[in-house]
């Protein structure tokens, strides 16, 4: 039976090549922006090098106090001094990955200027993350006991300052007047991951801030790896408690930081705060935005689909007539429609083949590299079937409500 | 013949569902990318007061730096003659961190007769501030030194923050509460107002004040004037001086590369809500040419009897696109009551000006292209042949 269909379909749509045209047009055109921002949400949220133990990690990223009498709210990333006296001690954390965020500094190579985005790490960061070095290896606790002025570097940045060289190991980079040994090179971090992406990794230990200062706001972050998947709730559960004991500064009536997993860290960056997660406010908006963008092509399908059908009404007339029910009726014609929508979904996929690939040769977020991936085709694909049964049903209901003797008579 | 027109469709308003809700979808989008076009272009139009070219910024950390207010201030005259000195250079100014097309924001709140005014942006500056980016004032006067000392505050406002207080009247002289109203200070200038978010965004409040010795060791700004000889060379020379006064990190950046930049985060976004609204709307052109077309061939019958009893080919034609025409007012009238409740809801803070010339931008569109893709149907409708269009029956 499905066959039949299948040359129905192909039959009705070489009938009427420019509705087919206009049909075509217009799916393609939806599932290619939906295939991008699907390519690219996928990039922005799932494990990417080097963030490979998402799995089992939680983020800390700020430090809020609030006054709720007066309204007044003071928000910041968190300082080495509170991740290293309150968050180290926690029982069931096995590291912690600390990094500062980027600050620009300039150096000056051949007349030359280059912006360096330099970041401080302590020894674990290495640890939790996995870099993959080109040249060299990372530093270790020795070299930040003792203050080396060493650098790992990416490879943009060894390609800007010292040119074709591979082997840069043990030469000096120089920035604010000061020389860095590098001991390593490692690969291009996309920019979307941008708490750990740098140009220069430093020891915090050579950072002239006093890192020991007791605040507990600064300019750093911090990633918890848990021993196991399982144990990332009483992590959660024990950082939680842990807050409950911190002291809260002067003007202030609260304090909150948050050990969240990836997704949920991202969420309450945009659209939440110390006190609320933001991951319904995202669902909601993002759920909005993508049924708004869907009405306009849905209709015009739906539109288009009717007029079709109307004109084959003599035909659905004499099926009936035949003895062919209702139902059998609606699902011959949204089978032609996931036909049609399929079919949409595939030039859809070349396009959004060479959009993604202009969106990466334009380098819009720098080193981000968009790619379709097995679950990003599973994601599109049930678009495109979502999208053929909402603009399936309802012309299939109203064919089948079709008066037989009025569709055999206006011949 | 309006009348007439109008009480055929409405009986027929059901088949014609899908049909307006296209259109009032179409118009919404269209409503939603003129606004904010329109929005942006009002800004781009009014003046930037402020000359951005051959300003650089150069950002350090102070933490190295001496706390003590006598010798910090003993080290910052010092480093300005240094700078000054400098022939590629003409003017320095100490600054807050938010400095035009900077990416940080430092705003408070203002009372006046017990009316409070929020979002009002604070700058903290020094004395050649006004210089280095040749602002110009419309009233009173800038800074002079003596505005450092002394119990009073002296502030200075921009224009827009002074229509908001005093409307037409002169600001110059009065007093003017801080947000709790517990410190009175007083307006010595009115600025023309600079465009500090970038050209596409309004000045806003604003509010200048002189930097006091006690501030300066939290000071991390820098801004200077340079001349066009100034080069790569002297930028590297600069950075050697600079990481060796204040012992620490410095970037230098060049504000018309912030301004590139700031102005790139609201393109980009338009650029690509323009490129989705255009293929949405391709696409609602080819579906409405699509449906037009097999609604006017069924309708042959109908034709083919008017043409017989008399009616030109033109009048035809004439008849369908009207008809077309009023289908679209009647979603166009649903359109605008929903369009109009963004200015009377005062939405996102855009002027009411911008979203009335959007809506009625948007009306003409759809109309045109309600016009255009009905054009093609009516006029293959004006030449059905009678004879072989009663025929068919």
């Amino acid at each position: 039976m499905l066959k039949n269909y299948l040359k129905i379909a192909f039959a009705v749509l070489k009938r009427r090549k420019f509705f087919t045209f206009i049909s075509l047009f217009g799916i393609s055109f939806t599932l290619t922006i939906l295939m991008v921002a699907t390519a690219f949400m996928d990039k922005v949220l799932s494990p990417d090098y080097p963030d490979f133990k998402r799995e089992r990690s939680l983020y800390v990223a700020t430090m809020e106090y609030k006054n709720l009498k007066e309204g007044w709210m003071n928000r910041s990333d968190v300082s080495y001094y509170f991740l290293d006296h309150y968050v180290s001690k926690l029982k069931n954390l096995e590291r912690m990955a600390i990094s500062s965020y980027v600050k620009s500094s300039n150096a000056y190579v051949n007349n030359k200027k280059i912006v360096i985005e330099y970041k401080y790490t302590n020894a674990d960061f290495w640890k939790v993350l996995e870099y993959e070095f080109l040249e060299g290896k990372p530093f270790g606790q020795r070299e930040i006991d003792n203050a080396e002025k060493v650098a790992v570097i990416s490879e943009e940045t060894r390609k800007a300052y010292f040119g074709d060289d591979k082997a840069v190991t043990g030469k000096y980079i120089s920035a604010d007047n000061i020389n860095y040994r590098v001991v390593g090179v490692v690969e291009n971090v996309s920019k979307t991951l941008h708490y750990i992406c740098g140009d220069m990794y430093l020891p915090y230990t050579v950072s002239k801030d006093d890192y020991n200062r007791a605040d507990l706001m600064g300019s750093y972050n911090a990633i918890l790896l848990a021993k196991s998947k399982e144990d990332v709730p009483k992590l959660k559960k024990e950082y939680d408690q842990m807050m409950t004991k911190v002291p809260i500064p002067g003007d202030f009536d609260r304090v909150y930081s948050n050990a969240d997993p990836f997704f949920v860290n991202v969420t309450r960056r945009i659209a939440g705060d110390g006190s609320d997660n933001g991951v319904n406010e995202s669902f909601t908006v993002i759920s909005v935005f993508t049924l708004l963008f869907l009405l306009l092509p849905t209709i015009n399908l739906v539109n288009i689909n009717i007029t079709r059908i109307l004109e084959r009404s003599s035909e659905i007339g004499v099926r009936k007539a035949f003895g062919a029910s209702s139902k059998t009726l609606v699902y011959q014609f949204i089978v032609e429609n996931l036909i049609l929508t399929l079919l949409g979904g595939m030039i859809g996929l070349f396009f959004s083949q060479m959009a993604i690939y202009l969106i990466n040769s334009s380098n819009v977020v720098s080193n981000m590299h968009l790619a379709m991936n097995f679950s990003v085709l599973l994601y599109s694909f049930i678009a495109c079937v979502f999208f053929g049964l909402i603009s399936g049903v309802y012309p299939a209901w109203k064919m089948s409500k079709l008066n037989v003797v009025g569709a055999l008579k206006s011949q | 013949m309006f009348q007439h027109l109008f009480k055929l469709l409405w009986n027929k308003r059901k088949q014609n569902f899908l049909f307006l809700a296209e259109i009032l979808v179409s118009f919404l989008v269209t409503f939603a990318v003129l606004s904010f076009i329109t929005y942006y272009y009002q800004n781009y139009r009014k003046p930037q007061g402020f000359d951005y070219r051959r300003v650089w910024a150069i950002n350090y950390n102070s933490g190295g730096l001496s706390k003590d207010v006598d010798s910090i201030a003993v080290f910052y005259a010092n480093l300005h003659k240094a700078l000054r000195s400098m022939p590629e250079i003409e003017e320095v100014s100490n600054s807050s961190s938010n400095f035009p097309y900077s990416n940080s924001i430092m705003s408070t709140g203002l009372t006046h007769n017990g009316k409070k005014v929020n979002h009002v942006y604070n700058y903290n500056v020094g004395e050649g501030y006004d210089k280095v980016w040749n602002l110009t004032l419309v009233e009173g006067r800038w800074f002079q030194p003596q505005d450092a000392v002394g119990k009073q505050r002296n502030i200075i406002v921009n224009e827009t923050l002074k229509k908001a207080i005093f409307g037409n009247g002169s600001a110059t002289g009065e007093l003017i509460g801080d947000y709790e109203d517990k410190e009175k200070m007083k307006i010595i200038g009115v600025v023309r107002d600079v465009k500090a978010n970038g050209d596409f965004h309004p000045a806003g409040n604003a509010m200048i004040s002189l930097q006091d010795t006690g501030l300066l060791k939290s000071t991390s700004n820098i801004l200077i004037k340079v001349r066009g000889s100034a080069d790569a060379r002297f930028e590297s020379e600069l950075y050697k001086f600079m990481t060796n006064a204040v012992k620490n990190a410095v970037e230098i950046q060049h504000v018309d590369e912030m301004r590139v930049s700031k102005n790139k985060e609201t393109i980009i976004p338009m650029i690509i809500f323009i490129i989705i609204s255009v293929f949405l709307i391709i696409n609602v052109a080819l579906g409405l040419f699509g449906v037009l077309w097999y609604n006017i061939n069924n309708r042959r019958g109908e034709i083919g009897l008017r043409r017989a009893i008399g009616g030109t080919g033109s009048s035809v034609s004439y008849q369908l696109v009207l008809e077309t025409l009023i289908l679209a007012t009647m979603s166009l009238i649903v359109g605008c009551f929903f369009a109009v409740q963004f200015p009377l809801l005062d939405v996102f803070n855009i002027p009411t000006s911008a979203y009335i010339i959007a809506m009625a931008l948007s009306v003409i569109f759809i109309y045109l292209l309600v016009f255009t893709c009905s054009l093609y149907p009516a006029k293959q409708a004006s030449g059905i042949h009678p004879a072989v269009a009663l025929r068919e029956e």
